[in-house]
């Protein structure tokens, strides 16, 4: 019976199934291939926007000092401080809305290549809560999974079933294509150029503080926490002078944050310098300073840029300056 | 277990292969136990309320079969009693709390009853009413009572439609148990094809327009009349794309293994009247508070006015059904009104159409029945979607102003957005207005068929949302 099922020439057997499904399965495959190696080329082909600052970080930069975080990072550190101050190369390698994972993926791809002096970690408040978003957000490493199987590790962390998507040459664009026709024709640049991966925010924050309420409960994710760690370690052993920073906020509501308190207590442990500039008083409040309540625009960055390097060159000099929580 | 997961795609390739491969009076075995696998793959423990209402269920069939008089009636309300105990106990007895507690309090009273911290069982309300259907039609002698006690427990339990429906009959589906399915290339290939576009209503359409309707409707404070207008009309689509590709799955899934489940949507966004559109939305749910709710009350064999109380009852009840929130009384109401509101204006509006020369203008007047019918089914959904009544009005009056720009994160949004609506508007146009005409998924060039597949697949991995989480109606 079960040999009569599988029998090809007669329409209701299974094996006449699996073998219109195999002609269906091969077009998809082509469909597939041909559709994923044109984007493929478009993502390797841009060389301005959001996609491009990724591959140049993961693939060319060469420079000493490199900034990393999320979109705090790429908006508050200015290139001209550090660069004129610490006699550094800089780039900027932070990404709007990713968090550790994204950061260490790309530390693990950096160094690979080459070790940079100095590596500035920028650190959100909430940044080691569990959160499903940040592990959602790793598609954007996607695209150089094939390549850097150093990244594959984090990438793994998105879903166990992550590999098998990958077989389809389509799937790591996944609703980028709008993003890549951008980069290729160079939207971005004209839009909003960065600074060797720093973009400036320009305008004023003219609301009024708002202090969320931040009561509800937050849990730290042990992989993100684990991460962070790793990602310590990696510069260590690579003898990167790292600093983690948490620069500036408008309003006072992180005081008393689960995740930074943690990251402090681990920078500790590890004797990497941890700079806390979240409730500093010299920004909260100050309209002049921050284009919107979690971001500075480029003047409040210029400033922060430049208490950034004073209390670097202190630390060195100073190292119990070097788990300062600055209130003033 | 999501129908959006490969897990699923996994568990329904290993169950439909050992389900052929099965001699037939073992296969209501085998999805029995990939049901039970199914449900515990959300919540293990929970499968235990699951099999009390079954037993309970199970033995009020055979009861209220054998017994006659006033006693098969005492027997069917115990049945029905412990089905909606249960739902009183998960679903609504934190609302009831609350309310009591808010009662209470104008008059200076606390409130003795404890809130419960329980999770509500995944698609509680779809299988309650599937199981209350199978005591009623047993009482009303419609369907014979089941004695084996494991085909009643599939019949409850059916993976496909076991968390959010089509909430079927005995009469439909529990003969099907039994009869014998060969393997049918057509009816398999007919099914796959059901799911793939259940497929991509779902992970195309509804979590694409998701993206913009959460960012929206989780901060209404921050956003402005077009923008909220905006939301409010992708939620429209979102909830469609959701819900009913969720039951194209569920369809398609037992179709493929001889299963023919009832319809549950028929492109609602083209009815001409709110009447119309609750008998193409949520057939299942619809005809089930029409065939135990609705005619037990005296339909429309009664008095005018209390014609008009049964319709908006059965909507207050169908709204309270979707959640313990006065969000969907409040909408449940809203589209009773609607109802009780047409029939009451029926004889004016003829007359209007008269005067005003529409009723000589089909196509515009068609036109204008479509647009009024989706104005209105989006302004009850602003409660339906809202987290609380008070945003819900807030919304409102920001619509009304038509205040601020428009919000979006990126071009692109907005561009994945309208051509997701775009995709589904040309697919059931097509489907409403011409068929027989020219078609792609059932033409008859081989290739032509399979490069519509083929592109429909290439769709999810080039503009899906993978990561969009699990359907609306889950909830409820």
């Amino acid at each position: 019976m079960i040999a009569k099922m599988f029998r090809v020439n007669k329409k209701n057997t299974i094996g006449y199934f699996f073998l219109k499904l195999g002609a269906l399965a091969l077009l998809v495959f082509l469909l597939d291939f041909i559709i994923g190696s044109v984007l493929r080329h478009y993502y390797f082909k841009q060389e301005s926007g959001l996609l491009y600052r990724t591959t140049y970080a993961i693939e060319k930069t060469t420079d000493e000092f490199l900034v990393f975080g999320s979109s705090r990072a790429n908006h508050h550190y200015h290139p001209e401080i550090f660069e004129n101050q610490l006699h550094q190369s800089y780039y900027n390698v932070g990404r709007d809305g990713l968090g550790i994972l994204y950061h260490y993926a790309v530390l693990k791809a950096v160094l690979k290549r080459y070790t940079p002096k100095t590596i500035v970690l920028d650190f959100i408040a909430g940044e080691l809560d569990k959160d499903a978003q940040s592990y959602e957000r790793l598609s954007c490493l996607l695209p150089y999974y094939k390549n850097h199987p150093e990244i594959r590790p984090i990438v793994h962390l998105k879903s166990p079933y992550e590999k098998f998507k990958l077989c389809s040459s389509v799937y790591p664009y996944s609703s980028q294509i709008f993003t890549i026709a951008a980069g290729n024709a160079e939207f971005n640049k004209k839009r909003r150029a960065d600074l060797k991966g720093y973009v400036p925010l320009w305008g004023l924050w003219n609301s009024p503080a708002v202090v969320r309420n931040r009561a509800e409960e937050h849990k730290l994710d042990p992989n993100k926490v684990k991460i962070f760690e790793s990602f310590i370690k990696e510069c260590r052993q690579n003898e990167v002078k790292l600093y983690i920073v948490c620069s500036p906020y408008y309003d006072k509501s992180r005081q008393n944050d689960p995740s930074l308190k943690k990251a402090a207590e681990i920078a500790k442990n590890y004797s990497v310098a941890f700079f806390d500039y979240s409730v500093d008083t010299s920004f909260t409040n100050k309209n002049l300073f921050f284009s919107d309540a979690e971001h500075l625009n480029n003047d409040g960055a210029r400033f922060f840029s430049g208490r950034l390097v004073k209390d670097i060159l202190l630390a060195d000099k100073k190292p119990e300056r070097a788990h300062a929580h600055i209130k003033s | 277990m999501l129908f959006n997961s490969i897990e699923f795609v996994i568990f329904f390739v290993v169950v439909t292969t050992l389900y052929f491969s099965l001699p037939y009076n073992r296969r209501w075995l085998l999805l029995l136990i990939s049901s039970c696998y199914f449900y515990m793959a959300f919540i293990p423990i929970y499968i235990l309320i699951l099999g009390f209402t079954i037993v309970v269920d199970y033995f009020a069939g055979i009861y209220i079969e054998n017994a006659k008089g006033k006693r098969r009636k005492l027997l069917l309300i115990t049945s029905l009693v412990a089905n909606i105990g249960v739902l009183a106990v998960f679903k609504y007895w934190n609302f009831i709390v609350d309310n009591l507690s808010y009662l209470l309090k104008g008059f200076a009273l606390d409130n003795p009853l404890p809130h419960l911290s329980i999770l509500l069982p995944i698609g509680l309300s779809f299988h309650t009413f599937q199981a209350m259907s199978y005591t009623i039609e047993v009482y009303r002698g419609h369907q014979k009572a089941e004695r084996n006690f494991g085909i009643y427990s599939l019949y409850v339990m059916f993976y496909p439609q076991l968390v959010a429906g089509p909430i079927e009959r005995p009469q439909n589906l529990l003969h099907q148990f039994r009869e014998r399915f060969d393997f049918d290339y057509d009816r398999v290939v007919s099914g796959l094809r059901l799911m793939l576009w259940g497929f991509v209503k779902k992970i195309v359409i509804a979590d694409r327009l998701a993206l913009y309707v959460d960012a929206v409707y989780n901060n209404p404070d921050q956003h402005g009349g077009l923008t909220l207008i905006l939301a409010t009309v992708f939620f429209a689509f979102q909830i469609y794309c959701d819900f009913s590709g969720y039951s194209d799955i569920a369809i398609g899934a037992a179709r493929v293994m001889g299963f023919k489940l009832m319809t549950n949507f028929n492109r609602p966004y083209f009815s001409k009247s709110i009447s119309e559109f609750w008998k193409r939305w949520h057939i299942s749910l619809s005809t089930w508070f029409r065939d135990y709710l609705y005619i037990s009350l005296g339909g429309n064999k009664v008095s005018i006015p209390r014609w008009y109380f049964n319709l908006f009852f059965v909507f207050l009840v169908s709204g309270l059904w979707h959640g313990a929130s006065w969000t969907f009384i409040i909408w449940g109401a809203l589209n009773g009104f609607y109802l009780v509101f047409a029939l009451w204006t029926q004889g004016l509006r003829n007359k209007l159409n008269k005067i005003t020369g529409l009723a000589r203008l089909p196509q515009v007047h068609q036109a204008m029945q479509i647009a009024v019918t989706f104005f209105l089914t989006c302004f009850a959904w602003i409660f339906f979607r809202a987290n609380n009544v008070d945003e819900a009005f807030t919304i409102i009056s920001k619509m009304a102003t038509l205040s601020g720009s428009l919000w979006y994160e990126s071009p692109s949004m907005m561009i994945y957005s309208f051509a997701a609506i775009f995709l589904l508007l040309a697919m059931e146009s097509k489907q409403e207005y011409y068929k027989g005409s020219f078609t792609l998924m059932h033409n008859k060039n081989w290739l032509v068929r399979n490069l519509t597949y083929a592109f429909l697949i290439i769709l999810i991995l080039l503009v899906g949302v993978f990561d969009g989480g699990q359907f609306i109606y889950f909830q409820f």
